[in-house]
């Protein structure tokens, strides 16, 4: 019973989601910036505790919209930001990365063949820069336990608006977004039921590390924050089918997201479907302007083979969770256990459908 | 039905007393715990310890004041110092109206239970200030005898603020949120969970929550919101059931799980418990069919578990009727009212 009231700077505001109804049952968080929940919080946090003082440079390994929103949260608090990334950062990022007086250090090229790919290259440059400083905070949203902490924000949305959440759909990269909203919602709700969408070759589910060419999900090393024990049921998704969600998200519901949000609304979608008396929220984690050159573009997606083989309707089940050679789109029945459980093929406890 | 909010806080100025001088009266209602407890953000974003009351209507307490011209300070016995303080406070707020008192007697009739998490302390804090004001011709708001109330016990419940459903800073004495005007239809059937043990509110330390229990106490605010704003019984016992096991950590509930299945077997929505006291209750959505059966037969079975009965918070049956104004409290289901008159 409050009015409503203005915000009182710019990422306030993009921390706060739209929920906006897909179908009966299947309701979508939308971010315009959702990694700016977690920089946010994080941030203000070091900034109350006294560990973020005038000379302080914030730095962080990042090629993505975490950055984004350290840069911008850098504005708010005039701290200097160094972002250490892949040598393939989006050029449009980049530009808004340095207009907001960001810097950006790019790991080489020749890092890409190593062990843990550029995200271990970037681990190695981001200690030398800190070294080099005399006073930096790093956020570190991989291993900090206020990323997953900050999610509190959503579920307490979800839960106002819709009061029951049955089951919560997401991409997963540090863990933070699924795992912090999952037990959150899990604090009132402890049936809701978690799906982890990631990506072939990521290692956060048990795929060896590989090439991946859908990026902002999926990992090359496994995350602090990830906890395994919050999904029931984990899918992974090619890029392929992850851009044809995206461009239905935008057909079918106006919704302009990037291939993330495609990714995981293919998942949600298909459950949503099958389990018509279960209320589903679908994390719709960016929005599409960087890839309307790429996803976005029918030509760039025949070039790039995307348009080679149609979607699948569905997943395929797998036995195997460490086997990326399944198919475009597959599942697997995690039961909220432990990766090394998992992975020592500890019996799953008798779930329900998928 | 009677409506859980219907509450007896109606306070008069009377002046046919026995007593040739004035006499200033006060009423106010009892509680059965909270609906949750703990730290939420205020509107500067500094974190409050906070509650919500569940409110007990047919238990109170009645303070009448007598003035005295003779001496300062209140006359009573020790075991009412929170009166005491409370009626200092009280006098002193209003020493800017003509007045013939400088001191005076706090006589208390109540019919609340001591030391079990009840509000037995904080309605009679509360039920003295009113009759201070009372006594002085003043109408003080709900907000004013809640803040004056924490004042004077260091910690209240919400019990004064009856016209509504508020998230109340208990420490700080001060509205956080108002969730509603009223909560949705329920019945609770209350009972103590260690019978004989009596809580201490003032020895007792705040609870420390970890940054876990703190965003899960914002996430339980959003959800009461929604289950107040909507009538909805289910999701207000999930939020509760949620902030007493939170509490397990700093004050345990014997017989938590039994209660929680007891609430599932009968068709319960969940529990809600006394955070610093040994009540707890089972919540029923009193739109249900036959839900009058279902808490009389829940209350049979923790009976014969060896809990003792607080009572039907929103039955008909069981609630006490509210004690009209100038008159004693009710008797109760817990005894007659304890008259504790100092000196």
């Amino acid at each position: 019973m409050s009015i409503r009231s203005s915000f009182d700077e710019a990422t306030e505001a993009y921390q706060v989601p739209k929920l906006i109804k897909l179908a009966p049952n299947l309701y979508a968080a939308c971010f315009t910036l959702m990694k700016m929940i977690p920089a946010r919080f994080i941030v203000r946090r070091a900034a109350a505790d006294g560990r973020l003082d005038a000379g302080t440079v914030i730095a962080e390994t990042t090629s993505g919209t975490f950055g984004l929103a350290l840069a911008m949260q850098g504005v708010h608090l005039d701290r200097r930001v160094i972002l250490v990334s892949d040598p393939v950062i989006d050029e449009r990022l980049y530009r808004r990365l340095t207009d907001l007086g960001a810097v950006v250090d790019r790991v080489p090229a020749s890092a890409a063949g190593t062990v843990g790919g550029y995200q271990a290259a970037r681990l190695t440059r981001l200690a030398e820069i800190r070294a080099e400083h005399p006073a930096t905070f790093w956020p570190d949203q991989y291993g900090n336990p206020d990323n997953p902490r900050s999610y509190a924000s959503v579920a307490e949305l979800l839960l106002e608006c819709l009061g029951q959440v049955d089951c919560l759909v997401g991409t997963v990269g540090s863990g933070g977004s699924m795992c912090g909203t999952t037990t959150y919602l899990r604090s009132v709700l402890p049936e809701c039921r978690a799906i982890g969408v990631d990506t072939h070759r990521s290692v956060l589910f048990g795929h060896p590390d590989g090439h991946r060419e859908l990026r902002g999900m999926g990992m090359s090393l496994l995350p602090g924050n990830i906890d395994h024990r919050v999904f029931d049921t984990v899918h992974w998704c090619s890029a392929a089918a992850a851009y044809a969600a995206t461009r239905q998200l935008h057909q079918r519901h106006a919704l302009f997201m990037g291939p993330t949000s495609g990714a995981a609304y293919l998942v949600a979608r298909w459950w949503a479907a099958r389990n018509p008396s279960a209320l589903t929220v679908v994390m719709l984690p960016d929005e599409g302007y960087r890839y309307q050159d790429t996803v976005y573009d029918d030509e760039w997606l025949m070039a790039a083979g995307h348009l080679a083989e149609p979607v699948p309707e569905e997943p395929v089940p797998v036995d195997d969770p460490t086997r990326p050679d399944g198919g475009a789109w597959t599942t697997y029945d995690w039961a909220r256990r432990t990766l090394p459980e998992v992975l020592s093929g500890s019996a799953a406890p008798v779930q329900g459908a998928r | 039905m009677r409506s859980l909010r219907e509450l007896d806080s109606t306070y008069a100025r009377t002046g046919d007393h026995a007593s040739d001088i004035d006499v200033g009266i006060g009423h106010a209602p009892a509680h059965h715990g909270e609906l949750i407890q703990g730290m939420f953000y205020d509107g500067a974003g500094q974190l409050r310890r906070a509650l919500v009351t569940l409110p007990d209507p047919g238990r109170g307490s009645r303070a009448v004041f007598h003035p005295s011209q003779n001496h300062w300070g209140i006359v009573g016995t020790p075991e009412l110092i929170k009166v005491r303080r409370a009626a200092i406070l009280a006098l002193r707020e209003f020493t800017t109206h003509p007045s013939p008192a400088k001191g005076g007697q706090i006589e208390i009739t109540s019919n609340v239970p001591r030391g079990i998490g009840m509000g037995s302390s904080t309605s009679d804090v509360a039920a003295t200030i009113r009759a201070v004001a009372n006594y002085h011709g003043v109408s003080l708001s709900r907000e004013e005898v809640g803040r004056l109330a924490v004042l004077a016990e260091c910690a209240s419940d919400s019990v004064m603020i009856d016209d509504r459903v508020v998230l109340f800073a208990h420490r700080d004495g001060v509205v956080l949120e108002t969730l509603g005007h009223q909560l949705p239809p329920m019945i609770v059937v209350g009972c103590d969970t260690a019978p004989g043990a009596v809580v201490d509110t003032l020895g007792l330390q705040p609870a420390e929550y970890d940054d876990s229990e703190v965003g899960a106490f914002q996430v339980l605010r959003a959800a009461l919101r929604r289950a107040i704003a909507t009538d909805d019984v289910a999701l207000l016992g999930r939020v509760t059931t949620a902030s007493a096991r939170i509490n397990e950590r700093f004050l345990p509930k014997p017989h938590l799980d039994t209660l929680l299945a007891l609430s599932e077997r009968h068709g319960g929505c969940g529990i809600q418990v006394a955070h610093s006291g040994t009540v707890a209750g089972i919540i029923f959505d009193a739109r249900r069919p036959e839900v009058e059966d279902c808490a009389l037969r829940c209350a049979a079975e923790m009976v014969e578990l060896g809990l003792v009965l607080t009572g039907v918070i929103g039955s008909d049956q069981d609630a006490p009727a509210a004690a009209p104004a100038g008159t004693a409290a009710a008797v109760g289901p817990a005894g007659p009212p304890a008259a504790r008159v100092p000196a």
